[in-house]
């Protein structure tokens, strides 16, 4: 029982995790009409920075943190001007060539961080950052909470909350969600549609920038395959939940982290993506359409 | 508001086509204020592309738009909304996923700060709208959702309101009530530009009518002109 809890609480932080992606992922196909499922890997590039700078700092966890989303939100501002060009040519453009664009940047990037940086091997982020020297956060019996898990859980709970607050409370997330249901009829009752596609896309900006600092304290390490592999997950999520599905996706994440957290539990850690597919597949061919309905 | 006699919109001479199809060739037409103008025709005739291209939806390819006095030809639709013409859609165009309230709010996007008030306004007109204003779109009947496209449209302070076959689908009871809520919104001052396949009940309810034959303009006159019309009777009025 005692480690059922302790893998529920890892679970969720992780799932959480998957969460700020697969709705940043799903805003971007919804809203700003981009099918990024390189999302991750920029993700990714983003811990990298913020392991540079660290590095370069002294281990200066507030300028590593800084860098981590200042590096996230610059990414998706030099990239927005080639997606932005899409997205104006929406009627005439087919919106699978974001897709070729996505592939293109989460290639370079993956390309780039195995030879350039660290001679490819995979990185490691210092301890201050994700608090391992400290022991654990709180004990009881076998259950033990990491100090980095429980920042990286508190983070994943106030930013998840915090984005659905937005998407579910405010004027911006009203015309996201218009936008997603049906776009042609939110141009007809004036939602300026590229100036919130923008909007969607700048604030997964600032949501991967968090994802990066995260998963940095949650994992404690990066590689250069990691963004590849929470792009297979986040894309895996976003379709089980049923594509552009925002609170099936809140659900399908949080799932998919807490099964994951079991199987380390109980099993093997080296199983536990391999039987998150399975399941994952088994899923998919039960509801073909995602458990929740797609929302396109 | 009440100045009687003066234009408040103006299209003239509109070409619209998507792609190698013309929808609209040479269009001109014109609503007063204060004034219910219904566009006839059959389907295909161009009624909701005059409308979609007055709100910017789509680009025209000649011809001009003008809107109290400013050329408002090709702006996009959002900044039509802000000068103040707002769509009904045909079908509603309501988002079945969201809220009665947010889809309210939707319709003051671009001017959030007078929402209450304009809240308070659609209540009082809508009273169904606000005891399901919780609820979601979708489990409305095909008549609120129309009270609710209607109201979103008034949310957005419009002083034209454009609507687009608000019968469709729905019951004659329920067709006869939102005639009375359009007749109601006239006389509070709103223009409407409305389009009917209901040729009967919408030249009652109007001041003038323009009759659309793919494309174009065919006829113009007073409502009542029209219902006597002969070609009008015969084409459209059964007689």
């Amino acid at each position: 029982m005692e480690i059922f809890i302790a893998q529920i609480i890892n679970g969720i932080s992780l799932g959480s995790i998957y969460v700020l992606l697969v709705t940043g992922f799903n805003l971007l196909l919804l809203v700003a009409m981009i099918i990024h499922f390189s999302f991750p890997i920029v993700v990714v590039l983003s811990m990298y920075v913020s392991w540079i700078v660290l590095g370069l700092t002294g281990n200066n966890i507030f300028l590593g943190v800084i860098a981590g989303i200042v590096s996230a939100i610059l990414i998706n501002i030099i990239t927005a001007p080639m997606f932005q060009h899409i997205m104006k040519k929406r009627g005439d453009v087919d919106i699978n060539s974001t897709m070729v664009l996505s592939m293109g940047i989460g290639m370079i990037i993956t390309d780039f961080l195995s030879h350039s940086v660290n001679s490819g091997f995979p990185i490691a982020f210092p301890d201050n950052l994700t608090g391992r020297n400290l022991g654990a956060f709180f004990q009881i019996g076998m259950i033990s909470i990491s100090r980095g898990d429980m920042i990286s859980l508190s983070m994943g709970i106030v930013f998840v909350l915090g984005l659905f607050w937005i998407l579910y409370k405010t004027r911006a997330g009203r015309a996201f969600r218009a936008i997603a249901e049906d776009p042609a009829g939110a141009k007809l009752v004036g939602i300026p549609i590229l100036k919130t596609g923008l909007q969607s896309y700048a604030m997964t900006g600032v949501l991967g920038g968090v994802s990066a600092v995260s998963i940095a304290i949650l994992l404690g390490s990066a590689s250069p395959g990691l963004g590849d592999q929470l792009g297979h997950k986040v894309l895996a999520v976003s379709i089980i939940a049923g594509l552009g599905n925002l609170k099936g996706g809140l659900i399908i994440g949080i799932l998919l982290g807490i099964l994951e957290a079991l199987v380390q539990g109980y099993w093997s850690g080296t199983w536990s993506n391999s039987i998150a597919f399975v399941v994952m597949l088994l899923a998919i061919l039960i509801k073909p359409k995602g458990i929740f309905g797609i929302k396109l | 508001m009440n100045r009687q006699n003066e234009t408040i919109l103006k299209v003239d001479d509109v070409y619209l086509s998507y792609g190698h199809v013309e929808a609209l060739k040479g269009v001109s037409l014109e609503v007063k204020r204060g004034e219910i103008v219904v566009l006839v025709g059959a389907n295909g005739a161009g009624k909701t592309s005059i409308m979609e291209s007055i709100l910017g939806v789509y680009q025209s390819r000649k011809g001009t738009v003008t809107f109290k006095d400013k050329n408002v030809t090709n702006l996009s639709a959002d900044k039509i909304v802000r000068k103040g013409i707002y769509l009904v859609p045909e079908g509603r165009g309501v988002f079945a996923s969201m809220t009665v309230i947010d889809n309210l709010l939707l319709g003051a996007h671009h001017n959030l700060k007078n929402a209450k008030a304009k809240l308070t306004y659609v209540y009082d007109l809508f009273p169904i709208l606000s005891e399901r204003r919780n609820q979601i779109a979708g489990t409305l009947s095909g008549g609120e959702r129309q009270m609710l496209a209607i109201a979103r449209a008034l949310m957005s302070n419009p002083e034209m309101i454009m609507v687009d076959e608000p019968s469709i689908g729905l019951a004659p009871k329920i067709v006869s009530d939102i005639f009375k809520i359009l007749k109601e919104l006239n006389k509070e001052g709103y223009s409407i530009l409305l389009s009917e396949q209901n040729v009967y009940k919408a030249l009652k309810l109007s001041h003038r009518g323009y009759v659309l034959e793919t494309g174009k303009v065919v006829l113009t006159g007073t409502s009542e002109e029209l219902l006597i019309n002969p070609e009008i009777r015969k084409a459209y009025l059964g007689a």
